[in-house]
C-alpha cells in the first residue's frame, strides 16, 4: 500500500558479533579494560545469532574502521558506516524501524549505511511508565513517545560535534558549515564524510540543548520508511528466543502444577524417567509467580515460594525432553486454590455489581441523589468480561547459562530490568553478574515482560551445570499463562428531555490488575482504594456528563495475572461505549450525531469522529442490509503521558445466514507519525487482535485451573475473518503519542451496536455470541 | 535412536534421532534449519509450515520415520519463481510485524501461487486459514499474494 523505497537495505548481517558501547570517546572497549561494572556494558544485537563472538579488546581495534561513540546511541565508523542504539525490544511494532528513523534523521546520517543494534546499560536508556523509577523496558505504547525528544537530542547533538570537527578542520565557523546524508559540508562546497570526523567529534563536547530540526526540514521522519527487518523475517533468518543455539546447550520442557495454588508432592516414576532416550535431569522448580512489588522497586515483581509447583526435564533435544515430561506421573497438592471455577468467578462478579457499597472514582454534580430520584426512569445494562489469554505465537521460552555465580540469559524478553531482577532474587547473584540478550520476540502483548519462565530457564541450567533452553508447549504456555483480567459492569443513567445523559453511574468490579501486580498505582480514597486500569476509558472519558460516578469493586483471585495489550480500556470501553449506545438507540438518536452531541467543545475528539463518518459516508444510508456501528475513544497513556484519539466505523454485511465483518474505517489522530508505515500497520493489526478477542477469547477454569490448552479451544482470528481496513491518519501539530494498544477497544463496541441497531439484541459479554450475528 | 536420510534442500542429510521425533525437531534441533517455527505442536497454526514434495505440510505433526524418500523443502531453501515472488512482495508490502508466523505463511502462500495462479480472495482464504499470525497482518498478507501473482503474470 505505500510506495516502495528504493533503498538497497543490508542491515540485518546474521553473524554481526555482540559488541560493546562502552565509555564515550572509548573505542570499543572490552569488559576486562572497563572499570564500569559489567551490566553496564552489555549489548546484544536485536537480530542475535549465536554463538556470539566477544567484542576484541582496544589493543586490537585500534585502527580504520573503528567505532567512535559520539553519544550513547551513536556509533560512527571511520568507514564512515552508522550504528544506532536502539533500546527497545522489537516485539513486532517496528521500534527497530521507527526510533533508528528518528535518530538518523536529526543526525542527518545516510539511511542506507545505518546499522542498528539493540544496547542496554545507560541511564538514558530507562523510562517510567507512571510514579515508578526509571528502568529499560518496552510497554504501554510508551516507547515512540517518550524517546522520540531524547533521540532528537542526541541525533542533533552528534550532528553538532561531527559539524563543530569540520569547521575546526577548516578553520571556519560552525555556522558556515552544514549537514546532509552523512556528509558535512563547508562554506566552498568542501564535504568530509562523517567517517573521516568521527575520531574528532568524538572528542568534542555535546552540546546538552542543541538546535533542533523544524519539522519542515525532515528527510527520514514523516515518511513511510519500509521496515528494517521485513527481510531477515521473510528469508527465516531473524532470531526470535527460540532458535538461540548456545554451545554444550540442552533442552528442557516443563510440567506445571494444574492449580494455580498447586504444590508437587511426588514424582512417582522418576527413575524410569531418567532412563528414557537423550534425558539428563529431572529438575524440580520453585513456584515463581507476579507478586506485588515493593513500592519504588521495578515491576514485575517476581517472588519465588518454597512450595515447588513444576517439574523439568532436562534432555539432549527439546522432543526427548518433551516426551519425558508429557511421561511424568506428578503428584500435586491443589492448595488453598484447588476449586477456582468460572462459576465461582462470574459469581464473585455479580454479587460485586449488586452491592451497595463501593470505592468512588469520580464524582461530579450529583448523580446519586438524580438517579434515586428518577429511579422509576432509569436505563440499565450489565455486562461481563472473562480473562483472556496472550497467546504470542512464540511460547515463552529462554536460554540460560548458570555458571560460577554468573548467568547469561538469551531469549524473548520484554523487560531487561525486570528480568535482572527477578533472576537475581532468584538465584542469589548480582545484577552486575546477569547478562541479557535480548532477540526478537515472536509476539508477546505484555506477556514477556513478566521473565517467570527466564527464572526457570536459570534454576534447570543451574541444576544441572550446562545451559538450557526451556521452552514451554502451547498448553504449558496457555494453561500456566498470565492472564489479562476479567470484568464485569453495571451502567445505569437517567436521560434528560432531549435524550442525552442527565445522571450516569458506571460501576466497574472485578480482579484488579493493579491490586494484584501493583499496588503503588493504586488510588487511594478515604472508601479504600481504586485501580484506574479498571475503567480506563471511563473515569477519563472525553463525553460532557453533569452528573457522574464512576466505582470500582476488586475482586481478588488467585489467577496469576499481568498487563495485556490495551489493559483495562478492551474491557471498560467496550462497556462504556455500549452504554452510550444503548442511551443513543432509547433516545432515537443517530449513533454519530449523539456522541458528536456529548463531544461538543473538544475539537480533537470531534475531528477523528468526523473524519471516520465522512469516510465512512456515514449520512449516506448503506445499502440494504449493511449495518453499521460507530464508536470513539481517547486513548489516554498512563500517567498522562500522551492522548491519542481513536474513532471507527464498522460495516457488517449479510454472508449467508449470518453478518460478517466487512469493513472498518479507523481515523486517528496520534501526533506526529514518525512512520506512516508501521502506523498503519499497528492500526490493521491492532483491530485483528481486538477481533480475536471480540470474537473468540475465553479462558474458564475449573479444579483450580485454566482449562484451556490449545488453539483449539483458544482459537486466535483467522484470515477469512479479517476485514478490509480502511486508516485514516489525522495530520497533527502535537509531538509523537503512543498508539501500540489504542486502536484495539472501539472495535467490539462498534460491531455490538451494529447488532444492536439492526436487531435490538444487546450484547452483554465477548466473546461476542455467535448466535448475535444470525440474520 | 535410528538412521534417517532426508531429502532436504536440494541436499541429503542424515540424523540419528529416534522415529517418533517429529521433523519440525529435527529441522530445528539436529540440522540447524530454525527458520522453521513452533507455535502449537498439533497443526492448529501453521508456524511449522514445509514443503513435502509439493505440499505444504504442518511438520510439528510428522515423525520423521513417515517423511521416506519425499523431497523437504525449508524456508531456508525454497526457491522457483513463486518463492521469489511471494519473498519479495513480503518484503516489499513490509507484511510482518513480530514475524514469527512468516516462514509458514510464505509457504503456504506459495503453494498457493503454484496451484492458482490468480487466486480470488476466496482461494486466500482457502488456503491460508490455517497459518494464524497473532498480530493479524492478514491485510498484508493478502495484498502481497495477489502482488506476487500479479507479478508471475497471472
Amino acid at each position: 500500500m505505500w510506495a516502495v523505497y528504493e533503498y538497497s537495505f543490508k542491515f540485518w548481517q546474521p553473524n554481526w558479533p555482540l559488541e560493546v558501547i562502552a565509555g564515550r570517546n572509548c573505542i570499543r572497549l572490552s569488559p576486562v579494560t572497563s572499570a564500569l561494572p559489567r551490566r553496564f556494558l552489555l549489548a546484544g544485537t536485536a537480530s542475535l545469532l549465536v554463538p556470539l563472538a566477544i567484542a576484541p579488546l582496544r589493543s586490537q581495534t585500534a585502527e580504520a574502521g573503528a567505532d567512535h561513540e559520539i553519544t550513547d546511541w551513536i556509533l560512527i565508523a571511520s568507514s564512515g558506516d552508522v550504528t544506532l542504539g536502539l533500546s527497545q525490544p522489537e516485539v513486532g511494532q517496528g521500534s527497530y524501524t521507527v526510533l533508528p528513523q528518528i535518530l538518523a534523521d536529526e543526525l542527518d546520517a545516510d539511511w542506507q549505511r545505518v546499522k542498528v543494534r539493540f544496547v542496554t546499560g545507560r541511564e538514558t536508556y530507562k523510562i517510567a511508565f507512571k510514579n515508578e523509577p526509571p528502568v529499560q523496558k518496552e510497554g504501554a505504547s510508551m516507547s515512540t513517545t517518550v524517546l522520540y525528544s531524547r533521540l532528537r537530542t542526541a541525533g542533533a547533538a552528534a550532528r553538532g560535534v561531527l559539524i563543530r570537527a569540520a569547521a575546526d578542520h577548516w578553520k571556519v565557523t560552525a555556522n558556515q558549515c552544514r549537514a546532509e546524508k552523512g556528509f558535512v559540508i563547508g562554506p566552498n562546497g568542501q564535504r568530509l564524510s562523517y567517517g573521516a570526523l568521527a575520531a574528532d567529534a568524538a572528542k568534542l563536547p555535546l552540546d546538552p540543548a542543541p538546535h533542533l530540526k523544524d519539522r519542515a526540514q525532515f528527510t527520514l521522519v514523516g515518511k513511510p520508511l519500509p521496515r528494517l527487518d521485513s527481510k531477515a523475517k521473510s528469508t527465516g533468518t531473524a532470531i526470535f528466543g527460540i532458535d538461540v543455539v548456545v554451545p554444550d546447550m540442552l533442552h528442557a520442557a516443563i510440567r506445571s502444577a494444574p492449580t494455580f495454588t498447586g504444590s508437587l508432592t511426588a514424582i512417582r516414576n522418576e527413575a524410569e524417567i531418567l532412563r528414557m532416550a537423550g534425558v539428563r535431569a529431572v529438575v524440580r522448580l520453585p513456584a515463581v509467580h507476579v507478586a506485588n512489588e515493593e513500592p519504588g522497586s521495578q515491576h514485575p515483581g517476581l517472588a519465588q515460594e518454597a512450595r515447588h509447583n513444576a517439574v523439568c526435564v532436562v534432555a539432549d533435544r527439546f522432543w526427548q525432553a518433551k516426551r519425558a515430561a508429557d511421561a511424568l506421573d506428578l503428584a500435586f497438592d491443589p492448595g488453598a486454590g484447588g476449586d477456582l471455577s468460572t462459576a465461582g468467578i462470574d459469581g464473585l462478579l455479580h454479587q460485586a455489581l449488586d452491592v451497595e457499597k463501593a470505592v468512588t472514582a469520580v464524582e461530579t454534580g450529583r448523580p446519586r441523589e438524580i438517579l434515586a430520584e428518577r429511579a422509576g426512569s432509569v436505563i440499565e445494562r450489565r455486562f461481563v468480561l472473562p480473562h483472556i489469554a496472550h497467546a504470542p505465537l512464540e511460547p515463552v521460552n529462554a536460554t540460560a547459562s548458570y555458571k560460577d555465580g554468573t548467568v547469561e540469559v538469551w531469549g524473548p524478553i520484554q523487560a531487561v530490568a525486570a528480568c535482572q531482577d527477578a533472576i537475581a532474587a532468584s538465584v542469589g547473584v548480582k545484577a552486575e553478574a546477569i547478562k541479557i540478550n535480548v532477540t526478537f520476540l515472536g509476539g508477546s502483548f505484555g506477556r514477556k515482560i513478566v521473565p517467570d519462565y527466564v527464572v526457570q530457564a536459570v534454576l534447570a541450567s543451574k541444576a544441572v551445570g550446562r545451559p538450557v533452553k526451556l521452552l514451554r508447549t502451547r498448553q504449558q504456555d496457555l494453561r500456566h499463562g498470565i492472564f489479562r483480567v476479567n470484568a464485569g459492569g453495571r451502567f445505569r443513567a437517567v436521560l434528560d428531555d432531549q435524550g442525552y445523559p442527565l445522571a450516569v453511574q458506571a460501576r466497574v468490579v472485578g480482579q484488579s490488575l493493579f491490586g494484584a501486580t501493583r499496588k503503588s498505582w493504586l488510588d487511594q480514597t478515604p472508601e479504600g482504594a481504586w485501580d484506574e486500569s479498571m475503567v480506563d476509558g471511563i473515569y477519563n472519558q472525553d463525553y460532557r456528563l453533569a452528573n457522574f460516578l464512576v466505582e470500582t469493586i476488586d475482586t481478588p483471585l488467585p489467577v496469576p495475572v499481568y498487563f495485556m495489550r490495551s489493559v483495562g480500556s478492551t474491557a471498560a470501553v467496550f462497556f462504556w461505549e455500549s452504554f452510550i449506545s444503548e442511551l443513543a438507540h432509547r433516545a432515537g438518536i443517530d449513533q454519530y450525531t449523539y456522541r458528536r452531541t456529548l463531544l461538543a467543545g473538544n475539537p480533537l475528539a470531534l475531528r477523528v469522529l468526523d473524519a471516520v463518518a465522512e469516510a465512512a459516508r456515514w449520512s449516506t444510508p448503506p445499502i440494504p442490509g449493511t449495518v453499521r456501528g460507530i464508536a470513539y475513544n481517547c486513548y489516554i497513556g498512563r500517567g498522562g503521558r500522551f492522548k491519542t484519539y481513536v474513532a471507527q466505523v464498522v460495516e457488517l454485511v449479510p454472508a449467508a445466514d449470518r453478518l460478517a465483518l466487512k469493513r472498518v474505517f479507523c481515523a486517528v489522530d496520534p501526533g506526529l507519525v514518525v512512520n506512516p508505515n508501521t502506523l498503519a500497520a499497528q492500526i490493521e493489526g491492532g483491530i485483528g487482535f481486538a477481533l480475536t478477542t471480540a470474537l473468540h477469547s475465553r479462558i474458564t477454569f475449573a479444579d483450580g485451573g485454566a482449562e484451556q490448552t490449545n488453539f483449539l479451544d483458544y482459537p486466535l482470528l483467522s484470515i477469512d475473518e479479517m476485514p478490509e481496513i480502511v486508516p485514516i491518519i489525522l495530520p497533527s501539530d502535537r509531538p509523537p503519542q503512543g498508539f501500540g494498544e489504542v486502536v484495539l477497544a472501539p472495535v467490539a463496541p462498534a460491531i455490538a451496536q451494529a447488532l444492536l441497531q439492526s436487531s435490538g439484541r444487546r450484547i452483554d459479554t465477548m466473546p461476542l455470541p455467535a448466535e448475535a450475528f444470525r440474520r | 535412536m535410528a538412521r534417517f536420510t532426508l531429502r532436504l534442500n536440494g541436499t541429503t542429510r542424515s540424523v540419528d534421532v529416534d522415529g517418533d521425533t517429529p521433523l519440525l525437531w529435527v529441522l530445528r534441533d539436529d540440522l540447524g534449519l530454525t527458520g522453521t517455527k513452533f507455535g502449537c505442536g498439533a497443526a492448529l497454526c501453521g508456524a511449522c509450515t514445509v514443503f513435502v514434495g509439493d505440499v505444504p505440510t504442518r511438520s510439528c505433526s510428522l515423525p520423521v520415520s513417515a517423511v521416506g524418500i519425499s523431497e523437504i523443502t525449508t524456508i531456508e531453501g525454497v526457491t522457483g519463481p513463486e518463492a521469489a515472488a511471494v519473498q519479495h512482495a513480503w518484503i516489499a508490502g513490509d507484511v510482518p510485524q513480530c514475524g514469527y508466523c512468516q516462514s509458514g505463511q510464505i509457504i503456504s502462500a506459495i503453494a498457493l501461487l503454484k496451484a492458482i495462479r490468480r487466486p480470488s480472495d476466496r482461494d486466500i482464504d482457502l488456503a491460508m486459514s490455517g497459518n494464524l499470525c497473532r498480530c493479524a497482518t492478514y491485510v498484508r498478507i493478502r495484498a502481497a499474494i495477489h502482488d506476487a501473482a500479479r507479478a508471475l503474470g497471472g
